[in-house]
């Protein structure tokens, strides 16, 4: 065999290999919308698809759920967190990489002892504390606590892109009479696009899933956001398989798209990240 | 205090003002600062200090010492935690980093055109609720109508119950989610490492003459350390911070068998209203997690995000 034929033999194995892989890889959501597509004569069957398909259980759910509020619910939380994340870390990471505030290298190894703590010992504490606010089922309870917690990664990443930009840029901006303001907003933030989408990107993901803390927050119905309703769905349709995945693809669907759409900015973003490691 | 001029010289500070004007730059810092002790050291403070007191029915606390950790310490359902949190760090992160770092391998030096498919792919898991994830996977295992057991039998693994039913299998049915849901952040992980390696090394290694399976192993395996001391320091958190995965399929059930700390503090704190106990348990966990980090940033220089860019 050819060198040039080898590599193509192998090459289309790891293709071959790959794509299995995927396939199993992929078994659960293919299940998931299996089901959502049953018949209720269908819905139980132990198969990994069936035939024929039905769109009904979509119509059904979407008809009998106000998923619209739901997902408003998730988007406010989620887009309020990610711009207070960006705009907060932003300020502290040009503090730190570019105005070098005394104490700011203190403030800055003191927040990132955050990434260490297991949200899990902190649902306790919070919870009182939003108690005490008045702040439980209403969306500032959530925003603020999420943004606390997802500012310091935001921060490191920033603050090492602002490490790596060439400090001429702010040396001529402050020679041209910029102040600290001016020079953060028109040379800072576009010097940092590719980190600010990376983080964007990713706090958009952490607080559009997160669990724990909205399930203790939020209980009243209208203030609850995707991620926790598929419990009280799973009650709703116990007997109606069909009708309780087509709701939970439903609800898996909006972020699935949304990544698939900015993966490429996603993935730019890490890589650029790590080039200079 | 007052807020002084810069004095790192000019070729590192950028505004070199006077005293009055530079206070005014605490401002940048402000924000961050302000959610960090309102959100998360006022927390923490608080309950460290909560465990210290026992509430009694009528609503009055009481200070206890060490008494809420005593119980929680005696507490049987404590030690089976501690050996799930155990099971779910050794079995989780391990077989996370070898399946995320093979795909990675071959995604990145073996595929061109779908490289960016299979990247989006594998990594769908960690973008899908975690809620929408734990209903399905009850669908799977679940028995008569789960497609597990279906399938199974036919490599003739039989399963006569649901494995999240029954106490000695429910643990690892839970991992083998948890397992499939984050192994495309490890893949990415080891994908951006592998995308930056230097090129000048890889190609003076296979001049030297290693190739293939000797390349990978010898050479690019070694040079991602840094990504596989992130994945085990995020491993490590993340393991601590388990919960919906565990709440929704199992509830930490049966019969406490598959309980983890975050099951475990919720059910204190939430369901049994016993706020002395489950703060001690916050702060064990807390004060466990400070420690592993902290050794592994202090002896094998892990660091904490992706990008793996930071600096000391």
């Amino acid at each position: 065999m050819t060198p040039l034929a080898r590599s193509r033999l192998r090459s289309t194995v790891i293709h071959l290999v790959l794509f299995i892989v995927l396939g199993f890889w992929m078994i659960p959501q293919v299940y998931m919308l299996s089901i959502g597509l049953r018949t209720p004569a269908q819905a139980f069957d132990a198969a990994l698809f069936t035939w024929p398909v039905t769109f009904d259980n979509f119509v059904t759910v979407i008809r009998d759920n106000p998923l619209g509020g739901i997902f408003l619910n998730s988007l406010i939380v989620t887009v309020a967190t990610v711009a207070i994340v960006v705009a907060v870390a932003s300020l502290f990471a040009f503090a730190c990489a570019i105005l070098r505030l005394k104490g700011s290298l203190f403030l800055y190894t003191t927040l990132l002892t955050t990434l260490m703590v297991p949200l899990a010992s902190m649902v306790l504490p919070l919870a009182i504390l939003l108690k005490n606010f008045g702040w439980v089922n209403t969306y500032i309870g959530l925003i603020l606590p999420y943004a606390a917690l997802g500012v310091p990664f935001a921060m490191v990443i920033l603050k090492s892109f602002l490490e790596d930009a060439p400090r001429e840029l702010f040396e001529a901006a402050r020679v041209d009479g910029c102040n600290a303001w001016q020079t953060y907003w028109h040379v800072a933030l576009p010097l940092v696009r590719p980190a600010l989408v990376f983080v964007t990107i990713w706090q958009f993901i952490v607080t559009w899933n997160e669990f724990f803390l909205a399930l203790i927050v939020l209980t009243k119905a209208e203030m609850k956001t995707l991620t926790i309703v598929p419990m009280q769905y799973s009650g709703l349709y116990m007997a109606n398989p069909g009708a309780l995945f087509a709701v939970l693809t439903l609800i898996a669907l909006p972020l699935i798209l949304l990544y698939v759409l900015v993966q490429r900015a996603f993935v730019r973003g890490l890589l650029a990240g790590a080039v200079k490691g | 205090m007052r807020a002084e001029a810069v004095r790192a010289g000019p070729a590192t500070a950028i505004e070199r003002r006077p005293a009055s004007r530079t206070s005014t730059l605490y401002l940048f810092a402000l924000p961050a600062t302000l959610l960090f002790v309102v959100f998360v050291a006022y927390p923490i403070l608080w309950v460290a200090g909560q465990s210290l007191y026992i509430r009694s029915g009528s609503g009055v606390s009481s200070f206890a010492g060490l008494a809420n950790y005593v119980t929680v310490l005696g507490d049987p359902t404590f030690w089976i935690v501690v050996r799930n949190m155990l099971l779910w760090g050794v079995i989780t992160i391990p077989v996370q980093m070898l399946i995320g770092g093979l795909l990675a391998y071959f995604i990145e030096r073996h595929t061109h055109a779908l490289r960016g498919f299979f990247r989006t792919m594998f990594f769908l898991p960690v973008v899908t609720s975690v809620s929408v994830i734990s209903l399905v996977w009850v669908q799977i295992y679940a028995p008569y109508y789960g497609i597990a057991q279906e399938y199974l039998k036919h490599v003739g693994f039989v399963m006569m119950t649901s494995p999240i039913g029954d106490p000695k299998m429910a643990i690892y049915a839970l991992i083998l989610v948890n397992i499939w849901q984050w192994t495309g952040f490890s893949m990415l992980m080891y994908i951006a490492g592998i995308a930056n390696l230097p090129s000048e090394v890889l190609d003076a290694a296979r001049v030297d003459g290693a190739r293939g399976w000797r390349l990978a192993v010898y050479v690019i395996v070694p040079m991602l350390a840094p990504a596989t001391k992130s994945l085990l320091l995020l491993g490590v958190i993340g393991t601590l911070q388990t919960f919906p995965i565990v709440h929704l399929m199992t509830g930490g059930g049966p019969n406490r068998a598959s309980e983890v700390f975050g099951t475990f503090i919720f059910k204190q704190s939430f369901v049994l209203g016993d706020t002395g106990s489950g703060a001690a348990l916050s702060v064990i966990v807390l004060v466990v997690a400070l420690v592993l980090s902290l050794l592994q940033i202090v002896t094998l220089g892990a660091r904490l995000t992706p990008a793996g860019k930071e600096r000391a």
